[in-house]
């Protein structure tokens, strides 16, 4: 016994005056890694040389399923691409393919498109808030974010029958039209969340602990931003205004005013974790206008177009880029004229945020690298696929 | 110097202002009523029957509307539902179902094979729940007995299929699985 304490004491003794390295293999079974993935982690004490994300321990091949299954049937495979925010990537495909068929949506369901879509930006970015707080240290906002998940979650439970996997869009339209009395339900809900942020903002956002811990911390600047092609709130966050929604607009969302939130570094540098953090506050409150607006001018008709069952299109190839809550999302589809694709690709947010990690993780402490991790809002399934 | 110290005594009054604002959040929570379900144990109503009526649970088929037009099973991306059909042998011209299949132990409750049925004989229930001890058990057999096979439904031209209520073959099938014992970790069930 008294030996081991010798030795231990030894140990203790050697990391904290040498700098010789040791690997840590961060992940891939860790809280902090907001799922599967490994961060190969190079340290000095407590002082990051070096750490590379390792991907792929979630790979299904769902690109490669597209290849076997008809089309439609592709459908309920894009929700587990992305199953925080499901509603988008089921929206990228379904523009991807319609593109390719030639066809387009009828207006009501590219509203209800965009209402669920802005829905589930809204929960999906309660997660991302909630989990960020937690990885810092503040356990409450997760499970104040997973309550006003759960909320959203309703509501889209009654529109499409699903909690999770939504498969809610089809090719030409959506599977269901609002139920009755569902768009009063929504408004009241978006009515608690306006108050509601004010709440959050109390409890967590503008906490000097937490803004001590995140402000300055991970900057990215404008120009890293765009050299590491990140997108969405990453972007944004760095003070570029980018918003596909906006600046390569789709579906409804021409019809609609919204403003694009971006970093302003309030409590230190632009593009620092604190301004990723808020830029995702920000937008849910827009993504609330965005649902009020629709719903006001939600138009009567038809909510799918006229497709045969098993759609076959002529070769050719096509891109849907939709915005998703993790930045752009890009599927593009090349048609051989059969009725299943000839090549997949999607291209996603979560995976263009792991290029950057390496860059910022020269020199920093082993704390702030689960801070940019998880200001980056990583989400496992979306990188590997 | 003397702005220094102020500096770090503001911040320590920011730290402490904002982390009693947090706090006063949090204690409002003491007053307000919780909104947890206390599932499974402690619900007053079934869960199931709480649930939206477009949810996706458990397939349900009703045999006796059933077409055989196996649309449901060329919907079906992952080949989930197995359907084969024969010639009555006591009737040529009658077409009979002999075996109706779905694997919910496979299924992902997408909902694409429920929506080309002519009848409505293939639906969602609002069931979810169906432990059972092994994993093949999950296969629900829909035509129970391939000696006695189920004819085609003809559709009537003008007139809705008579399907039965959502939910309550599916409920019958469930129920008299009355092997599926209460799990020992859950409490008493409690006598209302
Ligand atoms: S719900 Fe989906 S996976 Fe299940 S049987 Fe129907 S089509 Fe197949
Ligand atoms: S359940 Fe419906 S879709 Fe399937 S074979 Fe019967 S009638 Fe056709």
């Amino acid at each position: 016994m008294a030996i081991d304490m010798k030795i231990e004491r030894q140990i203790l003794r050697r990391t904290e005056t040498s700098d010789e390295e040791i690997v840590v293999n961060f992940g891939p079974q860790h809280p902090s890694t907001h799922g599967v993935i490994n961060f190969v982690t190079q340290t000095t004490g407590e002082i990051i040389r070096r750490s590379v994300p390792e991907v792929g321990y979630l790979h299904r091949g769902l690109e490669k399923i597209g290849e076997m299954v008809t089309y439609p049937g592709y459908m309920p495979f894009t929700d587990r691409i992305d199953y925080v925010a499901a509603m988008f990537a089921n929206e990228g495909y379904a523009l991807a393919v319609e593109r390719l068929l030639g066809i387009e949506a009828p207006p009501r369901a590219q509203y209800l498109r965009a209402i669920a879509g802005e829905l589930c930006r809204i929960s999906s970015h309660f997660i991302a808030v909630g989990t960020m707080a937690t990885d810092i240290g503040a356990a409450t906002p997760l499970t104040h974010g997973l309550r006003e998940r759960e909320s959203v979650n309703d509501l889209i439970e009654e529109l499409c029958g699903a909690r999770l996997t939504f498969n809610y869009h089809r090719i030409g339209g959506v599977s269901f039209d609002a139920p009755a009395g569902w768009s009063d339900k929504v408004l009241r809900f978006l009515d608690h969340l306006d108050s509601y942020i004010q709440e959050w903002d109390r409890l967590i956002s503008f906490n000097q602990i937490y803004v001590d811990r995140l402000a300055n911390v991970g900057v990215i600047t404008r120009e890293q931003a765009v050299d590491y092609g990140l997108v969405g709130p990453n972007l944004r966050g760095s003070g570029v205004q980018w918003d596909i929604r906006r600046d390569l607009s789709y579906g409804a969302y021409p019809d609609f005013a919204f403003d694009i939130p971006v970093g302003t570094g309030r409590f230190g540098t632009v593009g620092d974790c604190w301004d990723r953090y808020y830029v995702r506050v920000q937008e849910m409150l827009e993504s609330s206008k965005i649902i009020r607006q629709a719903l006001a001018k939600l138009p009567e008709g038809e909510i799918m177009a006229k497709v045969a069952r098993k759609p076959k299109p002529d070769a050719g190839e096509a891109v849907g880029r939709v915005e998703s809550a993790r930045g752009e999302m890009l599927y593009y589809v090349v048609s051989d004229g059969s009725e299943k694709a000839y090549r997949l690709r999607v291209r996603t947010g979560s995976f263009l945020a792991m290029g950057i990690i390496e860059e910022l993780s020269r020199g920093i402490m082993v704390a702030d690298l689960i801070a940019i991790i998880a200001s980056l809002d990583i989400v496992a399934p979306e990188i590997d696929r | 110097m003397a702005q220094g110290i102020r500096a770090y005594f503001g911040h320590i009054t920011d730290v402490v202002t904002t982390f009693w604002e947090g706090l006063s959040v949090t204690l409002s929570y003491m007053l307000r009523r919780p909104i947890t379900v206390q599932y499974p144990d402690r619900v007053e109503k079934r869960v199931a029957d709480t649930l939206p009526p477009r949810y996706r649970g458990i397939l349900e088929v009703d045999t006796a509307v059933c077409t055989g037009c196996m649309a449901c099973e060329r919907a079906c991306p992952i080949g989930v539902i197995k359907i084969s059909t024969d010639k009555d042998p006591g009737n040529p011209k009658q077409r009979v179902i002999t075996q109706f299949d779905i694997d919910v132990g496979k299924c992902m409750f997408c909902g694409l094979c429920v929506e080309p049925c002519p009848t409505g004989a293939i639906a969602h229930t609002r069931e979810f729940e169906a432990t059972r001890k092994h994993v093949d058990s999950l296969v629900f057999r829909w035509v129970p007995d391939p000696a006695k096979p189920v004819p085609f439904y003809r559709p009537v031209k003008g007139q809705d299929a008579p399907r039965a209520p959502v939910g309550e073959i599916l409920r019958r099938c469930l129920a008299a699985a009355s092997w599926i014992e209460r799990p020992s970790f859950l409490p008493e069930e409690r006598k209302p």
